[in-house]
């Protein structure tokens, strides 16, 4: 009996497992957002950081209330205002991209100037009203405060004011716009749209690059250790203990911080950075290197504990004691009869420790010591306790959302494997 | 093996008593290809105090057919036929509760299985596993069962039955294991114990031990025994009569002199035939074997099973399926053209 | 067995020492004075700084005596964020926060785990089984830190508002570590600790039922259950006498395993809720470089460790009487 038609028959079996194809399909659309993300410029790092809106705004909705209107208002003034008393107020404004893809309007400068002034005007007196709220509602007890109409009406015109200023948009720029806001913006005003899917770069980058990492060394580890047993496997059990008998939090940290700011640090990001950005342009994230090195570390002692305790088990059945009789060399019944045998917990352990990097980053990033670059699920999460407490759910929502829907098609994934593969599993 | 068989002619002539009456027995497993029976309209009985052999080749049903004597198939996947009738006594044992299939289990019903080396419970003593069925469906007290055991141990010839006692399973050979497991299911002494290949992981000589063991523990106590075995030689040794079946249905019944000196369905005789023989006759000559394989469970012919593999095939054979007739006294075959001598 | 328990002590001395010698160095990739001083800091004060915490003494003499200090469990070197107090005095403040928080979740957990792991063996197969097995999958994909924040918002924040008085504290009040043993029972664990605790056992029952229920529905897949079944046995008698009997042997093995982790912490839940426990101690000592801490927090750990493996080991052959220990 060939390989093959063993093969053929696992996948088949796992086809008709629906959840998992399904799972697999969610992973592989992942995989796609990650590689567009990587290698081209669909959301870049820049949009990630910039304000698009004002500050905290929550998805899905057009309604603001009015004293975040009167803050949005506020802000996008005092930034026009600024900027056109420039040196080169044309190339200022120009280049003031910071509303998401709105941009100034192409009006002369002195109108401009004339129609912010206009703005303050209506400005200064919405903002001497106590509480915007509760005068448009009507329950604001204050003798000489505007009635509800008339703020709304002040709020409307100010904001057709701004609205001149500002460019109208393409039907490009309107649908782009709508996914700025689609999920609303953090406390920095930036789109937790843009910041949540890029996160997904970083997910797959760190998972993908720490679960093959892991899963090679350990089952290197694992298979020369279980093979050759004698002062190789002494060895490898030593190490493995050590690194063992030392809290996967704690290790984690100790190593990322050892690679984080540390004399290691630098000449290491250079080397291999160097060495990364030759082989895929940069694209890679250097400073991920310490997380890399630090997962890794933690996560070969998983797979490198089960495959040599499959080695251990195949090296005694009969085929392979048949092997050495025949005189085959042992790299060669490795290779040929042991190897393949285990290719199955690798794959089931690659997914498990995928899932387990995606959750360790979050911890890590929780402490400052993850992601440098760029948002994370992990930032949005740590980032987002101050929004919770005031009942804000947006960036905490979306980037739990977008994760566990990656976390748990790896999670199914991984049960039909082992169900497809092991045939041990219950 | 030996062509000779020992019959207990006493035991045809008389007047004998049914222990057990199978009654059209039909089970189906529900799965996720539809529903697969594979057991269709099994009858056959079993008299006090004989040896019944259910003979087939792997996969015919005769495991299940023992196992859905006691019950013993997964509950929310089994489906028996309506009319599907297994009688203890008077009793309807397809029509018992979970209650009232425990009391009869261990008690009036026995099962000893394949596996001797997986049988036992590794973590309790033997001694406890023995006095827990005591425990269930008798009401000595302590000193008695503790008594009683040891009596066991040593009716299936175990030494030092006082030892064996405190000892646990993997203290013990794959024999050793057999004869407790016997121990344990004629503790109760019930009525009929079903063997579902007992000597099959067990080598040739302690098959021979474990065989003679259960015909004198026959012969001493009166159980009736269904042994269900693949080995025809086993069943030349201890059996009375024969029950043959192939693809979930009965084929031939006969007693063991008829089955294999007057064998009457194609199957049977072609299963016989392709038994080795020994001697200068046989020399250079080849092995005989039965051509092709055993259809699918899911895709049965709607006529007779056999047909595509037998050499008497006749153009009914694959229109109408063929009923299994009882043609003189405890013979019965399923066939439209048997070989009647 | 005593040969095979001081064997196996042996072979652990070497792994030991690596691990001491990993953390240490580890620690001394980065130079710890920087931080401690002010910018303006001369030569001078730097060599003075390095005398001050004992980094200048040679490796191996520090590496002995923080060997020294573990042999003897006395942890006297001088913890480097608090002055005046000794790394034994800062673990034994620490200790009792930390086991409030990770006994009682292990016992609950377990309890609870077991107990569902039993209703989904005994269903194998239909509803209830899968349904269980799917909300243990989907509770394992989101993140711990992610249950925290919303434990701490609805079960703290939000029920206290909705009660009207407080219930679940968000945060510790430092003032209440000096408690005497019935107020801390009474008043300031439910008030304190009971939340995070909660929290815990949630995310946590996940990965343990899954794990239990395998090893049930594997046991009772076995042959010894059909003897069991054919001698007329109750379902509740196979599944809690037979059954679980055996299945004990892993899980035993894998609530000992946990034992070590019960002095850990866990240091988000700490860090959340403000409880001055080991984890959030120690992370904290990382990130600030305080090695004595660090060594000998890490230090006790592995030590734990290491006798809970071995632990494990000697349980392994005292439940099950096929083991023998060679």
């Amino acid at each position: 009996m060939t390989n093959s038609s063993s093969d053929s028959r696992a996948l088949r079996k796992f086809l008709r497992h629906k959840p998992a194809v399904v799972a697999s399909f969610i992973i592989a659309a992942y995989a796609v957002v990650a590689m567009l993300l990587l290698f081209t410029n669909m959301i870049t790092m820049d949009d990630t950081l910039q304000r698009v809106g004002p500050e905290t705004i929550p998805g899905f909705s057009s309604v603001q209330n009015p004293e975040k209107r009167l803050e949005d208002a506020e802000w996008l003034l005092d930034r026009i205002d600024t900027l056109a008393g420039r040196e080169d107020p044309r190339a200022a404004l120009d280049s003031f991209r910071d509303l998401g893809v709105r941009h100034v309007a192409e009006i002369p400068i002195e109108d401009l100037q004339q129609r912010v002034e206009e703005g303050w005007e209506i400005y200064d007196r919405l903002a001497e009203v106590e509480d915007l709220t509760a005068a448009v509602n009507g329950t604001l007890n204050s003798p000489d405060a505007p009635t509800g109409e008339v703020v709304l009406a002040d709020l409307q015109q100010l904001e057709l004011k701004l609205d001149e200023l500002l460019a109208p948009m393409t039907a490009k720029e309107k649908s782009t716009r709508w996914f700025e806001m689609l999920f609303g913006t953090d406390r920095q005003g930036r789109s937790i749209f843009y910041r949540s899917v890029y996160s997904i770069r970083v997910a797959v980058l760190v998972g993908l690059i720490t679960g093959l990492l892991s899963v090679t060394i350990g089952t290197i580890a694992g298979l020369l250790s279980g093979y050759f047993g004698g002062w190789v496997d002494n060895l490898i059990t030593w190490l493995y203990s050590t690194f063992a008998s030392i809290p996967n939090i704690v290790l984690l940290i100790l190593l990322a911080f050892m690679f984080d700011g540390g004399h290691i640090d630098e000449p290491l990001n250079r080397w291999t950075g160097g060495l990364l950005k030759w082989l895929i342009g940069g694209r890679l994230d250097e400073t991920l290197i310490p997380v890399y090195i630090a997962f890794t570390a933690t996560f070969w002692i998983g797979p490198c504990r089960v495959i040599r305790g499959e080695t251990l088990k195949i090296r005694e059945l009969e085929y392979v004691q048949a092997a050495t009789v025949m005189g085959f060399g042992r790299t060669r019944i490795l290779l040929r009869h042991i190897l393949p045998n285990v290719t199955y917990l690798m794959l089931i352990n690659f997914s498990l420790l995928f899932i387990g990097a995606i959750k360790s980053e979050v911890i890590l990033s929780f402490l400052g010591l993850g992601v440098k670059k760029g948002p994370s699920w992990g930032i949005m999460i740590s980032q987002s306790k101050v929004e919770v407490i005031n009942g804000f759910f947006w960036q905490i929502g979306t980037a739990t959302v977008l994760m566990f829907f990656l976390v748990l098609a790896f999670n199914v994934l991984s049960d039909a494997l082992q169900d497809v593969l092991d045939p041990k599993h219950v | 093996m030996s062509t000779t068989t020992t019959q207990s002619s006493e035991a045809k002539t008389t007047t004998r008593e049914l222990a057990l009456s199978v009654q059209n027995l039909t089970t189906s497993f529900r799965s996720d290809r539809g529903l697969v029976t594979a057991v269709s309209n099994v009858s056959f009985d079993l008299f006090k105090g004989e040896a019944l052999g259910l003979v087939g080749e792997s996969g015919c049903g005769k495991s299940v057919t023992s196992k859905s004597l006691m019950r013993l198939l997964p509950e929310h996947v089994t489906r028996y036929g309506s009319d599907s009738k297994v009688m203890l006594g008077s009793d309807n044992v397809m029509k018992y509760s979970n209650r009232e299939m425990r009391k009869i289990r261990g008690n009036r019903i026995a099962m000893i299985f394949q596996e001797p080396m997986t049988a036992l419970n590794p973590v309790f003593t033997i001694g406890w596993q023995l006095d827990e069925a005591l425990r269930h469906h008798t009401k000595l007290n302590r000193a008695d069962r503790r008594k009683r055991v040891v009596e066991l141990l040593d009716m299936v010839e175990i030494p030092n039955p006082d030892k064996r006692y405190g000892e646990y399973p993997h203290q013990l050979s794959g024999g050793m294991r057999q004869r407790v497991v016997i121990a344990m299911a004629l503790a109760c002494e019930p009525e009929i114990l079903i063997a579902d290949e007992p000597t099959t992981a067990l080598d040739v000589t302690i098959q021979a031990q474990i065989l003679r063991l259960m015909n004198d523990l026959r012969e001493r106590t009166g159980t009736a025994i269904l042994l269900i075995t693949h080995d025809l030689g086993v069943v030349a040794q201890t059996c009375d009569r024969v029950v043959v079946m192939y693809a979930g249905q009965v084929v031939e019944q006969a007693s063991v002199g008829d089955l294999f000196h007057n064998p009457s369905h194609p199957y049977t005789r072609a299963l016989l035939q392709s038994i080795p023989r020994s001697g200068k006759k046989e020399k250079g000559k080849r092995l005989a074997t039965i051509d092709g394989i055993v259809p699918s469970l899911l895709d049965m012919p709607k006529a007779c099973r056999f047909a595509e593999r037998c050499d008497c095939r006749q153009p009914q054979c694959d229109v109408e399926m063929p009923e299994l007739v009882n043609f003189s006294g405890d013979r019965s075959v399923r066939c439209h053209f048997p070989v009647h001598k | 067995m005593w040969a095979y328990i001081l064997r196996r002590l042996a072979y652990n001395v070497p792994v030991y020492l690596s691990i001491l010698l990993l953390v240490m160095l580890a620690l001394r990739v980065r130079d710890p004075v920087f931080g401690r001083l002010p910018k303006n800091a001369t030569t001078a004060d730097i060599a003075q700084k390095r005398v001050e915490l004992g980094i200048d003494r040679p490796f191996h003499q520090q590496f002995g005596s923080q060997l020294k200090q573990v042999a003897t469990a006395t942890f006297d070197e001088i913890s480097w964020d608090y002055p005046g107090q000794t790394v034994g005095e800062v673990m034994s403040r620490c200790i009792g926060p930390s086991l409030s928080i990770t006994l009682p979740s292990l016992v609950l957990t377990t309890l609870f785990s077991i107990t569902v792991a039993l209703i989904s063996a005994w269903f194998r197969g239909r509803a209830l089984d899968k349904g269980l097995v799917f909300v243990a999958v989907l509770g394992m994909s989101v993140s711990f830190l992610v249950y925290i924040i919303f434990g701490q918002y609805y079960g703290a924040y939000k029920l206290n508002e909705w009660l009207g008085y407080d219930v679940f504290a968000i945060y510790y009040n430092p003032e209440v570590s000096n408690a005497g043993w019935g107020e801390f029972f009474t008043s300031v664990w439910p008030r304190y600790y009971l939340l995070p605790v909660l929290i815990s056992v949630v995310v946590a029952m996940g990965y343990d039922t899954r794990f239990y229920r395998a090893v049930m529905v594997e046991e009772s897949a076995r042959d010894y259950i059909v003897t069991a079944t054919a001698k007329g046995a109750s379902q509740s008698r196979i599944m809690f006498i037979h059954m679980l009997k055996n299945a004990m042997i892993p899980i035993i093995t894998r609530v000992v395993i946990t034992i070590p982790f019960l002095i850990t912490g866990s240091f988000l839940l700490e860090s959340y809720f403000g409880i001055p426990g080991m984890g959030n101690q120690l992370i904290v000592a990382v990130e600030s470089g305080d090695f004595p801490i660090v060594q000998s927090f890490t230090a006790v750990f592995a030590a734990v460790y290491i006798a809970s493996n071995l632990l494990t080991d000697v349980l392994y052959a005292l439940v099950d009487p096929r083991v023998r220990l060679s």
